[in-house]
């Protein structure tokens, strides 16, 4: 797997678009949601779609129960003439890392990624619970709380963290969020406050699950001297790497994120300290990180060795809205902008997939380009 | 107001198990429960490859349990109705007695109260058991397995297929285009909306022009010719599947509309026996009766509205070679 961009040409996110996260979109179908965030990731950088050398999805059928609803989506883009186009059923994330290789290794300068998702059509548990063990597992329909609330559970018994530290998460991320105007839930509530929520599965209570969102997001990603001429200040991918863990979940120490860890190492924004073995972020200001629920970002953290200088998910993060295949593309959008406003010089974003975090991508950003700079 | 099309899609899966799940399923029919060594690990349920390295794993397998212990838990207050039990419970990870890895299961625990961790737990199976991780109904505190009703004994041939069935029910907003072009259809009327930038015409009530990307609203409207040409066909041999109604080779045919660009594509034929079937062939829309037509779905379904399909209205072929490579 590639990790660091050494030698190849480097790539820079240059726009970053997202619709409204909200509760139902009642009114409006994929198409209709992705559209206008189609056009505006365009506008922001003055492209259009016929100069896309490259255009990569992510979505999931199961959310609205269609078959190849990913193709009826590439109406918002707009499929004619003929175009270099691909799809992952995965998080719009994992879309984006297979627009990076290409970019590096070829002769197109410019990539659209986008994902969208409405997890409001059905129920999202049952959904979800698809993705899991056949054979072990899914036939029980432990739904995706249930699992968070053990891999919760797990970790207080760990002896690192209490309720307490994951309703300061939700706190800090609700608080955040009052300056993200996409952002579905926001509000100034104290640690204390929230620990007055009733539990949905303890240990679990309401504050320290994710909202259930439907939105759209997209990025253009753009090579070389390509990406300066269309953006001030591009956020330049320094390294991108993701990693999967068993799906036996019991193999798991699930109050760890070993793949995480090894994602960010292979990125260059974590290294592991002699002796002790624990990681250390390096380089990093902003971290966005895809944590459904409030305890992974705990975990998260620990698996990347941030520090308290670290500004974690000044967006609000995945508390504050999370789509489904969306969130950890809007994870890379938002640690992005913090480069291209200026207001940091590195960061780092994370997206997750399966299963209490059972897959995980890390990708690093930063001011300059990696290495000798060369574009 | 939005109208809404609420739909279930069920998944009948049957899955074959291979030698290692397959061995740990006919156990539980035994109401024996395996691991499979992994160096010094015993790993239940017992996985093909290690965890870790991804080494293929030989076929040791360990009977462990089936007492266990509780390491981690999580209460559902309100079960669903897929889940083991139907009041209150914990999902757990049990640690069975000789295991290395917990086995993910229920714990019929009475109350949250009583659930903590270490807490000894034993299987309650079912009388019948056919080869599933559902054997086991779910564990029950204590030290001593029990069995719900008849024990109707082992499987007597090993188990290498298991069913999963899922069903997932949704609740889709109908898009205004497909709305109005159903209406249409119940007057006869094969709606079109011409894009405003290309003039490109599209049928089937689809409200975006897909090469440019712009909404078509009413405004965009146009009557479509209700008379083609036959331009391309397949004739498909049903295979049974579940959910499957057809049992004869039936056609689908492409339609390209008299004096347009529009292809009607996949659209059944009516009147015409598969062997019949010809590119070039004249035909005309058949509409269903005001008595045939339901609520969402003619022939055709979705914005076809009553739209049934199309059948042979006598004129005479057209001879044009090009017609095949029309189907869109
Ligand atoms: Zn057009």
């Amino acid at each position: 797997m590639a990790a660091a961009s050494g030698g190849r040409r480097p790539v820079a996110v240059v726009s970053f678009a997202q619709s409204d996260m909200v509760r139902r979109e009642e009114l409006r179908n994929d198409v209709e949601v992705l559209q206008p965030v189609i056009v505006d990731v365009f506008e922001k950088v003055g492209l259009t779609k016929d100069e896309m050398g490259f255009v990569c999805s992510g979505s999931c059928d199961y959310l609205v129960g269609a078959p190849f609803s990913f193709v009826s989506a590439l109406d918002a883009v707009g499929a004619w003439p003929p175009m270099r186009e691909s799809h992952v059923e995965m998080d719009g994330a994992f879309a984006l890392y297979e627009a990076w290789t290409q970019l590096q290794e070829d002769d197109i300068d410019t990539a659209l990624v986008f994902s969208f998702g409405r997890s409001s059509m059905s129920e999202l548990g049952r959904v979800l619970t698809l993705q899991l063990d056949p054979y072990y597992v899914a036939p029980l329909w432990p739904d995706p709380v249930a699992l968070a609330a053990l891999q919760a559970r797990a970790l207080i018994d760990s002896g690192r963290y209490t309720e307490a530290d994951f309703a300061a998460v939700a706190a800090r991320s609700r608080r955040d969020a009052l300056n993200n105007p996409h952002a579905q839930v926001k509000g100034e509530q104290t640690a204390e406050e929230l620990m007055g929520d009733d539990y949905v599965v303890a240990p679990l209570r309401r504050h320290a699950l994710p909202p259930i969102t439907d939105g759209a997001t997209a990025i253009i990603l753009a090579a070389g001297d390509r990406a300066a001429e269309l953006c001030e200040r591009p956020a330049w991918i320094t390294g991108m790497d993701h990693r999967i863990e068993t799906h036996s979940l019991g193999a798991r120490d699930l109050t760890t994120s070993p793949t995480t860890r090894r994602a960010g190492e292979a990125a260059g924004v974590v290294e592991v300290g002699d002796g002790s073995g624990a990681p250390v972020g390096v380089g990093v200001d902003v971290a966005e990180l895809h944590a459904p629920f409030a305890h992974q970002e705990l975990i998260l953290r620990d698996a990347l060795g941030l520090g308290e200088a670290v500004a974690v998910n000044p967006s609000g993060g995945a508390l504050a809205a999370n789509g489904v295949m969306v969130a950890g593309l809007v994870r890379i959008g938002e640690a992005a902008s913090r480069i291209m406003d200026g207001t940091a010089q590195s960061a780092l974003a994370h997206a997750t997939s399966g299963p209490c975090l059972q897959q995980n991508l890390v990708c690093a950003l930063a001011a300059e380009p990696a290495g000798d700079g060369r574009r | 107001m939005t109208r809404f099309a609420e739909s279930t899609i069920t998944f009948p899966y049957k899955r074959s198990l291979g030698p290692v799940v397959g061995a740990f399923m006919t156990a539980l029919t035994d109401k024996r429960i395996l691991g499979i060594r992994n160096g010094k690990d015993i790993l239940v349920p017992p996985m093909e490859w290690d965890p870790t390295t991804g080494a293929e794993l030989a076929p040791d397998f360990v009977e462990v349990g089936p007492v266990g212990t509780v390491e981690s838990w999580t209460w559902v207050p309100t079960p669903s109705v897929q889940h083991p039990l139907q009041h209150a419970f914990a999902f757990a990870l049990i640690r069975l007695d000789g295991a290395t890895t917990p086995l993910l299961h229920a714990v019929d625990g009475g109350s949250s109260e009583r659930m903590v961790e270490g807490l000894r737990v034993a299987p309650r199976w079912r009388g019948t058991r056919v080869g599933r991780i559902d054997d086991i109904i779910c564990f029950v505190m204590g030290e001593v397995p029990e069995t719900d009703g008849g024990d109707t004994g082992a499987a007597q041939e090993p188990v290498q297929r298991m069913d999963y069935h899922a069903s997932i029910t949704y609740r889709n907003p109908v898009p205004a285009a497909t709305d109005r072009a159903v209406v249409a259809s119940r007057n006869r009327r094969l709606l079109g909306l011409r894009c405003p930038r290309c003039e490109r015409v599209y049928a089937g009530g689809k409200g975006y022009c897909p090469v440019d990307a712009v909404e078509l609203g009413p405004e965009c409207e146009v009557d479509l010719p209700t008379v083609g040409t036959i331009t391309n066909f397949a004739i498909v041999t049903p295979v049974s599947y579940p959910g499957q109604t057809e049992t004869e080779p039936f056609v689908r045919a492409f339609v390209l509309l008299d004096g347009t660009d529009v292809v009607i594509g996949y659209s059944p034929v009516i009147e015409l026996p598969a062997d019949e079937v010809r590119v070039g062939q004249r035909v005309a829309a058949v509409w269903a009766s005001p008595a045939e037509e339901h609520d969402q779905e003619g022939g055709m379904g979705g914005a076809w509205g009553s739209l049934l399909g199309w059948m042979p209205n006598g004129e005479p072929d057209i001879d044009d070679p090009d017609l095949v490579n029309r189907i869109f």
